[in-house]
């Protein structure tokens, strides 16, 4: 049944209901007063039984609205112990104090619906047990229940022992008045602990149900006593309490819109007044009433969220996150309390108002995390050109510089033996010659690996073009741009390749290897793809390390995918600026 | 008798060149190591009267072997080998390293010749 539908079906239900007990009551000889009992009947169960499925049908997930109309199908029902009829007289019998039971259940539910705690799903059964146990053995027990004077047949009715009777009636109100003890406590904690807001929203159901319970507790305490005075003056303030209970339910629903407005105004003029950085954060968690409250910002360059120090954090999995977009973008998150998740309606509102303010600090907080990110990689290449530096030297001094040494001590052995040895002379100038021309080669490749001249006056095309003729894998040339790109991207580009092939020569096994550069609006895309075993590690390697410093640097990204036995693909994603 | 002569460097250059000089020169070069490691080694068993040592090694640094080799020297009562380190950087990129090795002496590699050495082992 569609919810709409079955909520008319409940009002119907009721109004029949409704109906069939005002008309028992106003044929039934038992009872004195016959107005004021039907009007009992009908004020209370109504009221509950109207407002209940005005929340329910406002609030489809909300549970305190079928609690409400539980409790006017049960305190109906219980009226009709003013039956002189044997069957609702029995009915009625054993519903009286139930309705009682659920207002319990509904104050200690307030205002989500669920019960909290284990403290307060125990003070609930208790309730439950002892007026549907209670009520049970009292009718089983009792021919004139209550004193009733010629009350009709109780169709329970086992035996007929008024000593026995009075004694489950004893018990049951003793341990209702625990349960409405305990439940009075359990509310007085949870107005304690609750939040601003949260107070505003709890406040009118929960005094009139303090107050409720109060007086409850006094008549049953006056029942235990003895006392019909008491009992008698005190239970017109209950029935009174007890029509209040569903409006003032229904004055929470109005006010929490109005709870919500004043929520928001303190937002809005708390957002106003923040212009220092912690401003929005803290804007926020005194408006909401939870001290706890983070704020977390989605960085827009990249899948990740930092907070407003610009600091990488996870969002908790044991919180609730409530998440802000704005046009469409999703640009921050709430991480907060499990109460304010409660009002979704007001949850939404915060998120919709915060939009504004903390898309400005999620701009600064992604400028810090940028500059921390630059500070690093400022550290990096500081520290990668002095280990290239390093290297540089190494390869100096063990190449060429010992090529030119063992160059120049030949020359002056073949001039010691050009007199008296010429064949040996002419043979020590041939090995200086060999040594000359291999010192050279190591010195152009060393100056290759600095800067490659191809690259600086031909550009990207013939530099690509030149390594993969170099490479001992067979290179096929995808298409590379036509035009110059800046050059800083040319040469980490350049690079690129040039690392990925050696790579692709020293490691890959490869028998084939690809490389494409395409420009792609204002990025260059560059990729080196072999069909070698993978596996390739950039942590490992100081070359892939090396390169991925360069593109870092051009705030570019490096992408290696290497699966075992799968070849490898290193793709280098490089912003370029129109050149 | 002929001036026997160990050669320690890392690259065969080097080695096959100083070699060639060195014997036309009159010495007798009796062995080449190629590293720190191996030079210890040969030093011991061919017990060459000079070692002509490379500063920069695969594995031990040569100021370290110098100061093994003329330890060793000092202790024996033969006598250990004269070492000579060589080098193609400058010795002024050493700072005192060479005076506190033990060796006799630095020659730059580019300036190695008889007379050099015979000079430094005076």
């Amino acid at each position: 049944m569609r919810p709409r539908r079955l909520l008319w079906a409940i009002g119907v239900a009721g109004v029949l209901l409704g109906t069939a007990v005002a008309v028992l009551i106003a044929v039934s000889d038992i009872v004195d007063d016959h107005a004021s009992n039907i009007m009992a009947a009908l004020l209370i169960g109504g009221s509950f039984l109207g407002i209940g499925l005005y929340a329910w049908g406002t609030r489809p997930r909300n549970r305190i609205g079928p609690l409400m109309v539980a409790v006017g199908f049960a305190w109906m029902l219980g009226m009709l112990q003013c039956s002189d009829l044997a069957l609702p007289f029995t009915i009625g019998l054993l519903m009286s104090p139930s309705a009682f039971a659920i207002v319990l259940h509904l104050l200690l539910a307030y205002p989500t619906g669920r019960l909290g705690s284990g403290a307060a799903r125990a003070v609930v059964a208790l309730g439950y047990v002892d007026v549907i146990a209670g009520s049970l053995a009292y009718a089983m027990l009792a021919r004139n229940p209550d004193g009733i004077e010629n009350a009709p047949r109780n169709l329970l009715l086992v035996e007929d022992a008024p000593g026995a009777a009075d004694a489950v009636l004893t018990a049951v109100t003793v341990l209702g008045l625990v349960a409405i003890v305990s439940g009075a406590l359990l509310l007085v904690a949870r107005w304690r602990a609750a939040s601003t807001p949260r107070r505003r929203t709890l406040a009118p159901l929960l005094w009139t149900g303090a107050l409720l319970l109060a007086f409850a507790a006094v008549m049953l305490a006056a029942d235990i006593a003895g006392s019909e005075d008491l009992e008698d003056g005190f239970s017109v303030f209950s029935v009174f309490l007890l029509t209040a209970a569903p409006y003032a339910y229904l004055a929470g629903l109005m006010s929490s819109g109005w709870a919500r407005g004043r929520t928001m105004g303190d937002l809005v003029s708390g957002l106003n007044a923040a212009d220092a950085r912690p401003g929005v954060r803290d804007a926020l968690a005194e408006a909401l009433g939870d001290p706890t409250l983070a704020v977390a910002f989605k960085r827009h360059d990249r899948d990740e969220w930092v907070d407003a120090d610009g600091r990488r954090i996870e969002l908790p999995a044991d919180r609730a996150v409530t998440e802000i977009s704005r046009d469409g973008e999703l640009i921050g998150a709430l991480v907060h309390g499990r109460a304010l998740a409660d009002d979704p309606v007001l949850r939404r509102a915060v998120a919709d108002t915060a939009a504004l303010a903390l898309e400005n600090e999620r701009l600064q907080a992604e400028l810090r995390a940028r500059v921390a990110e630059l500070q690093e990689s400022r550290a990096n290449i500081i520290s990668f050109g002095l280990a290239e530096r390093r290297r540089l030297e190494r390869d100096l001094h063990d190449g060429a510089q010992q090529r030119l040494v063992a160059l120049s001590l030949q020359v002056n052995l073949a001039r010691a033996k050009i007199d008296d040895d010429p064949a040996t002379a002419a043979a020590l100038l041939d090995t200086a010659r060999d040594e000359l021309a291999q010192a050279l080669d190591e010195l152009r490749e060393l100056a290759r690996g600095i800067h490659p001249a191809i690259l600086t006056d031909q550009g990207l095309g013939p530099a690509v073009s030149a390594l993969a003729e170099r490479s001992p894998v067979p290179v096929e040339i995808g298409p590379l741009p036509d035009q110059r790109l800046p050059s800083p991207v040319e040469a980490a580009a350049y690079f690129v390749v040039s690392e990925a092939l050696a790579n692709v020569a020293k490691y890959a096994g490869a028998t084939h290897a690809t490389v494409r550069v395409a420009r792609e609006d204002d990025r260059a895309v560059v990729e080196v793809v072999d069909d070698g075993v993978g596996g390739a590690d950039p942590a490992q390697g100081t070359g892939l390390r090396g390169l991925a410093e360069r593109v870092a640097a051009l705030d570019g990204r490096l992408e290696i995918v290497s699966p075992t036995g799968c070849g490898t693909v290193v793709r280098a994603d490089l912003p370029c600026a129109s050149s | 008798m002929a001036v026997t002569v160990l050669i320690v460097d890392d690259h065969p250059s080097f080695r096959a060149t100083a070699r060639l000089l060195l014997e036309v020169e009159g010495y007798d070069v009796v062995g080449e190591a190629r590293d720190g490691a191996e030079a210890i080694e040969l030093a011991e068993r061919l017990r060459p009267d000079l070692v002509l040592l490379d500063v920069s090694l695969p594995d031990i640094d040569g100021f370290e072997v110098a100061a093994r080799l003329t330890e060793r020297a000092n202790g024996a009562s033969a006598g250990g080998p004269a070492v000579i380190l060589t080098s193609s950087r400058d010795p002024s990129d050493f700072g005192p390293l060479v005076q506190e090795s033990g060796a006799r002496g630095f020659i730059p590699k580019a300036e190695l010749s008889g007379a050099t050495l015979a000079a430094l082992l005076g």
